[in-house]
């Protein structure tokens, strides 16, 4: 078990250094100097900066000089900002966009699950055509939509009730927190729900079931024991992919919702040029969806004894 | 009407089916999978259920206990006697539960009958647990117990083990463990050895005869196979597409075989006895469509002394004696010949 963790883990920093590569080629053949811009930098600054990055070197030089500096877990200073370390935009910024993917995620899996759950108890019944004629809807519309509705629907309800009863935009209390966390796991949540549905609809006939039914076991810890903890397999396998494309489309919905998080930040980096901070926040991102990926699979063999024991 | 009625002076059976009849809702239509089964299972015996693929043995069970998907199954008439009380439709008896407590249950395939998420012991304590009302504890120490009873080696390392750590006896052992752990009245075992090997049919066999011997359950085995049969069984219930065609003690049945069917089933099974030179037989054609069951005999089409009126008309039971009956019109006194004078022409009773 050990010998798997410590595998995947090493596996995990091959990939984040492939990710560092590509990222790092990639933005050398963009066009464009961000120390050539309106905000016209010193002569001296412009010599330290070469100096310290190697910006004057061939660029297989400069890519060293960039890999020594990651490993020692330097991301470096932001052209743009200043005063500003990359590392001190993602100690500040990331912890916001953790939350609110973690909410979002916890969101998605439960909705996912008790919903996909239920429409396979009720199959062909209307609480089954209900909540997928709803799960249709959270797939196929994009979430900054449903951002901006949801928005929209909030400032309808507070001006109805006359006082502020979730805020519209911001960050601070949990009450921020809840409709774009909400809004962010929406995709994830739908497409879980579609998944955890198929595997129940399998596990509800499968031979086991009718093993426990025969024994006398009640419906509720039928549901409970045997038929929820196998079906929810299959959704602990997306799970990895799903946080993924919750923190990916976090970049939306904090714009939307003026949230602090890192996605403002690595959106303003590319639209500014700022080579590290692109750099250092897509390998950051980038490690840690890897990480995540692992905890995942860690995670299933937890809940499926078949895959410990390897 | 029976000679099951003739029976109900002397005693009340352990189990009394009368008249189940079984319906599935599918797309093609209705299709009447049992049509009117009645059988008895004695206190300590075994009945065996046989029959081909489809011919409603395993519905018959199921239904009795609740197993089958209601809708698209229907339960349309008949009764389920367990000591003279109704157990059709109904979870319970006397405040006790009757699935796992009074009738235990195993199954053709022990690798999928199994949660292969929950150890072994876990899922033998879980009906101490529910119908004893044991602590987790102590039903998982009694599950060791039930385990060493089904012949499985180191079961206390093995109670904590998970069906994909078993081999397919194996798991069957533990099934039966499973099954047998709130000491039911009556195990019924729906082709348990089907999926086995065959050294490890035999074992299994033998267990469930030790244990039938041990606790005085009743078991109602269902079977392809008529060895397991001639090895297991005390009386047979022969089935065909949905009915009961022959019911009898396992010596009536096998040596004085008195439906068409039967005889063509022993026909069509190889012996290996070198001094009888025997070409199986196949029985010719296939069962008919329950979809839309004949009005006459069902097996009329494939039978080798069908007569006109068994196209026609089903033939009511025919009781050869007490405890053994046919439904075969062969037996009506007017039946132009006898079916002892067809059946064993060249070779002895």
């Amino acid at each position: 078990m050990w010998l798997y963790v410590i595998k995947r883990l090493l596996q995990g920093i091959v990939t984040v250094w492939f990710i560092a590569t590509a990222t790092f080629f990639a933005m050398h053949n963009v066009p464009g100097d961000p120390l050539l811009n309106d905000r016209a930098v010193t002569e001296a600054i412009r010599a330290n900066l070469e100096a310290k990055y190697g910006l004057d070197q061939p660029i297989g030089t400069q890519y060293l000089i960039y890999l020594r500096n990651l490993s020692q877990g330097d991301f470096g200073i932001s052209f743009t900002q200043e005063n500003r370390e990359v590392n001190d935009i993602i100690r500040e910024h990331f912890p916001v966009s953790a939350i609110l993917g973690i909410l979002a995620v916890v969101f998605a899996a439960a909705g996912g699950v008790l919903f996909g759950a239920l429409t396979a108890l009720y199959r062909n019944r209307l609480p089954d055509y209900i909540i997928m004629f709803l799960v249709i809807l959270g797939i196929s519309v994009p979430s900054f939509v449903v951002a901006a509705l949801s928005q929209l629907t909030l400032v309808t309800l507070n001006s109805a009730v006359g006082t502020t009863v979730l805020p519209v935009a911001g960050w601070g209390t949990i009450l921020h927190m809840l409709v774009p966390a909400m809004v962010l796991g929406l995709g994830t949540m739908a497409y879980l729900t579609r998944l955890m549905r198929s595997s129940m609809l399998e596990v509800i006939s499968s031979d086991f079931v009718r093993t426990a039914k025969s024994k006398g076991v009640p419906p509720a810890r039928i549901f409970a024991k045997h038929q929820l903890r196998n079906a929810i397999l299959p959704v602990i396998t997306v799970l990895g992919p799903a946080i993924a494309a919750i923190t990916t489309g976090g970049f939306v919905v904090e714009l939307v919702f003026a949230i602090p998080g890192l996605g403002r930040y690595f959106v303003q980096a590319v639209q500014q040029l700022d080579y590290t901070v692109i750099m250092g926040t897509t390998v950051f991102y980038g490690a840690f969806l890897v990480f995540m990926v692992i905890v995942v699979d860690v995670l299933y063999g937890f809940i499926d004894p078949r895959v410990r024991l390897e | 009407m029976s000679g099951v009625a003739l029976a109900e002076e002397t005693a009340t059976p352990l189990l009394r089916v009368e008249n189940l009849a079984v319906e599935f809702d599918t797309y093609g239509g209705i299709v009447k999978a049992v049509r009117g089964v009645d059988f008895t299972v004695d206190q300590g015996k075994t009945l065996a259920i046989v029959g081909e693929s489809g011919c409603g043995k395993s519905v018959t069970v199921q239904s009795m206990m609740g197993l089958i998907p209601m809708p698209p199954g229907r339960i349309t008439s008949g009764s389920a006697r367990l000591r003279g009380n109704e157990v059709l439709g109904r979870n319970r008896l006397d405040g006790k539960e009757i699935r796992g407590a009074e009738i235990g249950m195993i199954f053709q395939d022990p690798m999928t009958s199994l949660n292969p998420t929950m150890t072994i012991g876990d899922q033998i304590a879980e009906p101490l647990q529910i119908h004893k009302g044991f602590t987790y504890r102590q039903a998982f120490d009694e599950a060791i117990g039930l385990l060493e009873m089904s012949r499985i080696p180191e079961a206390a390392k093995r109670a904590r083990q998970y069906p994909f750590e078993f081999s397919g006896g194996m798991l069957q052992r533990a099934m039966i463990a499973m099954a047998i752990s709130c000491k039911p009245s009556i195990l019924i075992a729906d082709e348990p050895t089907t999926a086995l090997d065959v050294t490890i049919q035999a074992q299994i066999l033998d267990l469930m005869q030790d244990l039938q011997r041990e606790t005085g359950m009743a078991i109602i085995l269902i079977t392809h196979d008529l060895g397991v049969v001639a090895r297991m069984a005390d009386e047979v219930a022969v089935m065909y597409a949905g009915k009961v065609v022959e019911h009898g003690s396992v010596d009536d049945v096998f040596y004085r075989s008195a439906h068409p069917y039967t005889l063509g089933l022993k026909e069509a099974m190889p012996t290996n006895d070198p001094t009888k030179q025997h070409e199986l037989q196949p029985i010719e054609g296939s069962p008919p469509d329950l979809f839309a069951p004949p009005p006459g005999c069902g097996y009329c089409p494939r039978c080798p002394f069908a007569m006109q009126i068994c196209d026609t008309r089903h033939p009511e039971d025919s009781f050869l004696k007490e405890q053994h009956f046919s439904r075969c019109w062969l037996h009506h006194e007017d039946s132009p010949s006898k079916p002892a004078d067809l059946y064993f022409k060249d070779s002895d009773p």
